[in-house]
């Protein structure tokens, strides 16, 4: 006799959290707590608590400190930073030079990671397309320790 | 993280700040670590990799040694 297999309903904070994401790829930014209560048919405070969990026990995103606003879904931010992402007619943000590659490989498209050198603020552009780096300039800093990098995820 | 026109630029930010540099690479390992480190962000029962799992993509890419160590100890 065979054991048939019992699909676990995913919880209302995996779904949101997929949901977030889904938003920053198809809209091009992060969704409101108010979005995000009338997506799912549940209260601001609610939503506010699920933002709260997938914060700071999911480890899933980060909130504007002192708010329930996202900050980051990494590899999205949902501010305005020095790493524009381009592909067709969408444009995000990534969080750094690493987020901004990593938009275009998870969503596997073509496109364009623009930003400009922190110290002679002269333009630079690295750009993907068939999943394969095809302009390349510059090279990477990164400032902070692996093992510190959570100490401040805004600056690494 | 950021991207730099050269080296050179790199040592010049960080002696105007009085600080180390960290890790200079090329963007080629940048975009290998950038293919894996979030390519399940879209799945829906995601939870964060471990340290093990991370450090060993680190370790994949080429990024290795201290600074690249996710622990202290």
């Amino acid at each position: 006799m065979r054991t048939r297999a019992v699909e676990v309903p995913s919880s209302l904070d995996a779904q949101l959290r997929l949901w977030i994401y889904r938003h920053f790829v198809e809209v091009c930014r992060a969704p409101s707590v108010i979005e995000i209560a009338s997506r799912f048919g549940i209260t601001s405070k609610e939503v506010e608590e699920v933002l709260g969990r997938l914060e700071k026990e999911a480890d899933a995103l980060v909130l504007i400190p002192g708010t329930r606003n996202i900050w980051m879904a990494e590899p999205f931010s949902a501010v305005p930073t020095s790493f524009v992402v381009r592909s067709g007619n969408r444009q995000w943000w990534g969080n750094c030079i690493w987020d901004g590659l990593a938009i275009l490989a998870l969503l596997g498209l073509d496109g364009t990671v623009s930003t400009a050198c922190p110290q002679s603020a002269m333009p630079l552009a690295v750009t993907v397309a068939d999943r394969t780096l095809k302009d390349v300039q510059g090279v990477v800093h990164i400032a902070v320790p692996a093992a510190d990098w959570w100490c401040d995820i805004g600056f690494t | 993280m950021s991207l730099f026109r050269s080296e050179e630029d790199v040592h010049a930010w960080c002696e105007e700040r009085q600080r180390a540099a960290g890790a200079i690479f090329d963007v080629a390992t940048l975009w290998r670590l950038a293919a894996v480190w979030y390519d399940d962000r879209l799945d829906l029962n995601w939870k964060r990799r471990t340290i093990g799992e991370r450090q060993a993509i680190l370790d994949a890419v080429g990024l290795s040694g201290p600074f690249w160590r996710l622990t202290s100890s």
